[in-house]
């Protein structure tokens, strides 16, 4: 099953996401520069570039996981600098390995997340996100005794349980066998037409070609570009026409695509 | 093969003391280096140049003596060596890492290769063991550093035959000798030579001499090393322990000349293990490479802190309490953290130990009076409070130090810092308290009428308990906050995340940070001494000299000085893990 690009949003949608200036420094190492974007709601963007270019850092400074040291990221409104609760009541962030309380049950681990953002009415949500990712007959199992990929659904159940509003995956489809990937595909698809603004940092271009309405490329914690994948494909089709993002991908890096 | 091996041996040592030398260039390690090398040199090296040690056994047992020491050193290498006959029941393994697994099981490398390879990198930790061993128990005399020779000899031979043994078991596994036909036919073995000897004792010697009412105890030592002396002497004994006496012989050396006799039938026993361990044809790969996963697991999860994750395999654990979907989120971290403390911190749990406390403390009081026993427990149960405050914040790590490796999840959730640390701090404070608060109400029920002479009303003894009932908490959280703090703010000095970094260095930087806490805990511990002590003096005028009056309101004046602190180093931590880069932790 293909699986159609998220049309672009309508330029009316909300701005979710907004980073004006952003650097990192780690020591005197400029980890990411003066990055800015911004994310509207129903967007879903593709943060590409080569190891080392700044991505993970970028995504962990939007979630409020580290603090910039220079510039400024809002979250539906609200700025992880000077109102960072509000603003991570909108946030879920989702790591290239799951991230989970070894002695938390899955269930617990559902409750225990209700708790931390007060969601009353939790049930519900939770039975039907376990549903959806196929764990419900696994409630009282720990995370040592469920595979890689369970452990991500639990993590995405996790994450999904406060509906969050901008969303940011870092390599999301590590681990998934394809039957995983699809749903994954699937669920990012499904947030976005909600309304929500995805962020994913991804390697795999092309299946980042099937979800995302728009791409960002990263070098050495510069931005190269950012644009609709159509926008983007204009910029380097005068010598390329109808490139894919890998020939885009290459082209705008620089890189060497080999033999 | 053997040169690649011994390429990757002498290349990871190498390089992994040139990244450690390279991170003095770091003030942290650079401090910690020093403070650590002089421990280790005052430790150490003094130790080895014969410098009395505190609390240190006598260097050398008297000289009538020292062969029923040896006698009896010869007796528990026996039995050690007879225990690796018994109590296993796996198939032998030999530990590798996962990395060494995955590069020399599939690389065309012989199984003996493989075996000197270990062989070869045990060797370290023997002689570190033996180094150890010379330091701790500086018994048996002559020179330390001789004496290291002995241990090592000693140490190689338990080691070759633990291997040697495993791979015994395992051929009569293959052979379809179960490990309960194995552990019965040694048991037989044992149990017909412990026969034939206590036979050949009873025969050949008198009874024991009668020492009921010899005093003193040196005579009573005496005249029992000297049977003992008779029965290592008697029968098939000598003949027995013959071999073993040879293993430990050098530890009981007096100079050099006899270590390097002693040393002789040592290497004839390493010679002759080593030959049965390397003519063994075993497979111990499949079973290797279980072991590796598993340590690899385990040294994973101890070195993240996440003690319990260590152990076997568990269970979801029951929670301690019902947790609402609303409320406080700072409960949530808390009710969490009692999982992760185990089955024990339910209240259930917690109610049974006060009952159990009760009923005890009753029946002793009831049915031995205020008897002497009944008073050394009280004071056993006070002993074990006070003990709990110095050692209890360092085992109880459900806290930062457990959680830190998770760091980036904990500052995902929309809370404030301080919420946070209160979370993370409450639940080894709970629990801390919850222990002293049932030693207390022990020692209240045990607690004699007069102590030192004086008399101790029962009003007064509530009014202590409850005063310490009061104060303990608060004691116990401000402990907790240190260590919490120090994780925070020097993420690489405290034992956090995968990567631990070890060595002198280490071993300095905490030495650092215990007397660091101990000052601030010190410190923070002034102003209620101070408050409490005004608060007691001006009760004790104004409410008619009643003491228990003046104690709780001493207790409760120190109890809100110290609950301030407390919030103050709460919210100020707080601030600390919302600026926390848990980026610039972890790259250690």
């Amino acid at each position: 099953m293909e699986f159609p690009p998220p049309p672009p949003p309508p330029s009316a949608a909300p701005c979710l996401i907004e980073v004006s200036g952003l650097t990192k420094l780690y020591g005197d190492f400029p980890a990411v520069t003066d990055l800015s974007f911004s994310v509207r709601a129903g967007e879903v963007i593709g943060l590409v570039g080569p190891n080392g270019a700044g991505k993970t850092t970028t995504l962990r400074c939007l979630s409020g996981i580290i603090p910039p040291t220079r510039g400024s990221v809002q979250i539906c409104g609200h700025g992880m600098g000077r109102d960072p609760i509000e603003a991570k009541r909108c946030v879920a962030f989702f790591p290239d390995e799951p991230r989970l309380f070894d002695y938390l049950t899955v269930s617990q681990h559902l409750t225990f997340t209700a708790r931390i953002y007060n969601l009353p009415h939790y049930q519900e949500t939770a039975r039907a996100l376990l549903e959806e990712l196929e764990i419900a007959d696994k409630a009282d199992k720990l995370p040592g005794e469920l595979s890689r990929g369970m452990k991500q659904k639990l993590a995405i159940a996790c994450g999904f349980l406060h509906a969050p509003r901008a969303i940011f995956f870092d390599e999301p489809l590590t681990g998934l066998d394809p039957l995983g990937i699809r749903r994954m595909k699937d669920s990012i698809v499904k947030r976005a037409a909600a309304g929500a603004a995805i962020l994913i940092s991804s390697h795999l271009l092309h299946l980042l070609e099937e979800v995302c309405s728009h791409v960002l490329i990263l070098k050495d914690g510069l931005k190269i570009i950012d644009g609709t994948m159509d926008e983007v494909r204009q910029k380097f089709s005068e010598t390329a026409a109808g490139a894919n993002l890998e020939e885009i991908f290459f082209r705008a890096t620089g890189e060497n695509k080999g033999p | 093969m053997g040169r690649a091996l011994l390429y990757y041996e002498w290349h990871s040592r190498w390089n992994r003391l040139r990244a450690r030398l390279q991170r003095l260039r770091r003030p942290k390690y650079l401090f910690g280096a020093l403070v650590g090398g002089l421990y280790f040199y005052w430790y150490v090296f003094g130790a080895l140049r014969g410098r009395a040690m505190p609390g240190r056994p006598p260097a050398m047992p008297a000289l009538e003596h020292r062969a029923v020491v040896q006698s009896l050193a010869a007796l528990v290498l026996l039995v050690v060596l007879l225990l690796m006959w018994i109590i296993p029941h796996e198939r032998a393994a030999l530990l590798f890492t996962e990395a060494e697994v995955a590069f020399l099981f599939p690389a065309p490398v012989a199984r003996r290769t493989l075996i000197h390879f270990k062989l070869l990198k045990s060797q370290t930790a023997i002689l570190f063991s033996a180094l150890f061993m010379t330091l701790i128990g500086r018994w048996g005399g002559g020179n330390n550093w001789l004496r290291i020779l002995g241990w090592w000899g000693l140490l190689s031979i338990i080691n070759l035959h633990l291997l040697g043994s495993s791979f015994a078991r395992t051929l009569l596994l293959e052979r379809g000798i179960s490990n309960w036909r194995r552990r019965l036919f040694v048991l037989g073995g044992v149990g017909l030579a412990a026969a034939g000897v206590f036979l050949s004792v009873r025969h050949s010697l008198p009874p024991p001499p009668d020492l009921s009412g010899a005093r003193p105890d040196s005579i009573v030592l005496s005249a029992l090393a000297s049977y003992a002396g008779q029965i290592f002497q008697s029968g098939p004994l000598p003949w027995l322990l013959a071999p073993f006496r040879w293993a430990v012989a050098p530890l009981f050396a007096a100079n050099a000349r006899k270590l390097c006799f002693a040393l002789g039938p040592v290497l004839g026993i390493i010679a002759l293990h080593y030959f049965w361990v390397i003519r063994s044809n075993v497979a111990f790969e499949e079973a290797s490479v279980e072991l590796s996963r598993k340590l690899a697991d385990r040294i994973s999860a101890m070195r993240a802190g996440n003690w319990q994750a260590a152990g076997k395999p568990r269970r979801g654990k029951r929670p301690p309490f019902l947790l609402r979907p609303e409320g406080w989120p700072a409960a949530a971290i808390f009710w969490k953290n009692l999982i992760s403390a185990g089955h024990f911190f339910t209240g259930r749990a917690w109610l049974f130990l006060v009952l159990i406390t009760v009923i005890a403390g009753l029946n002793l009081r009831w049915h031995g009076g205020e008897s002497t026993g009944g008073a050394a427990l009280a004071i056993l149960a006070v002993v074990l409070g006070l003990m709990s405050l110095l050692y209890g914040p360092a085992i109880l790590r459900y806290d930062f130090r457990q959680d830190l490796r998770v760091a980036d999840v904990l500052k995902l959730y929309p809370m404030p810092g301080w919420q946070v640390v209160l979370g993370e701090i409450l639940a080894p404070a709970a629990i801390l308290a919850a222990a002293q608060w049932a030693l207390l109400l022990l020692a209240l029920l045990l607690c004699p009428a007069s102590v030192g002479g004086e008399p101790a009303p029962m009003a007064l003894r509530i009014a202590a308990a409850l005063s310490a009932a009061l104060v303990l908490p608060c004691v116990d959280f401000i402990a907790l906050l240190l260590p919490n703090a120090a994780a925070l703010i020097f993420p690489a000095w405290v034992q956090l995340g995968k990567n631990t970094p070890r060595g002198f260095e280490t071993m300095g930087q905490q030495l650092i940070l215990m007397f660091g806490q101990i000052i601030v805990l010190t410190l923070s511990l002034l102003p209620a001494a101070l408050g409490g002590a005004v608060a007691y003096l001006a009760a004790w005028w104004l409410f008619g000299k009643v003491m228990a009056v003046a104690v709780v309101s001493g207790a409760l004046a120190a109890t809100v000085l110290l609950a301030a602190e407390a919030a103050l180093g709460v919210f100020l931590l707080g601030k600390v893990f919302s600026r926390f880069d848990w980026s610039e932790s972890t790259p250690e």
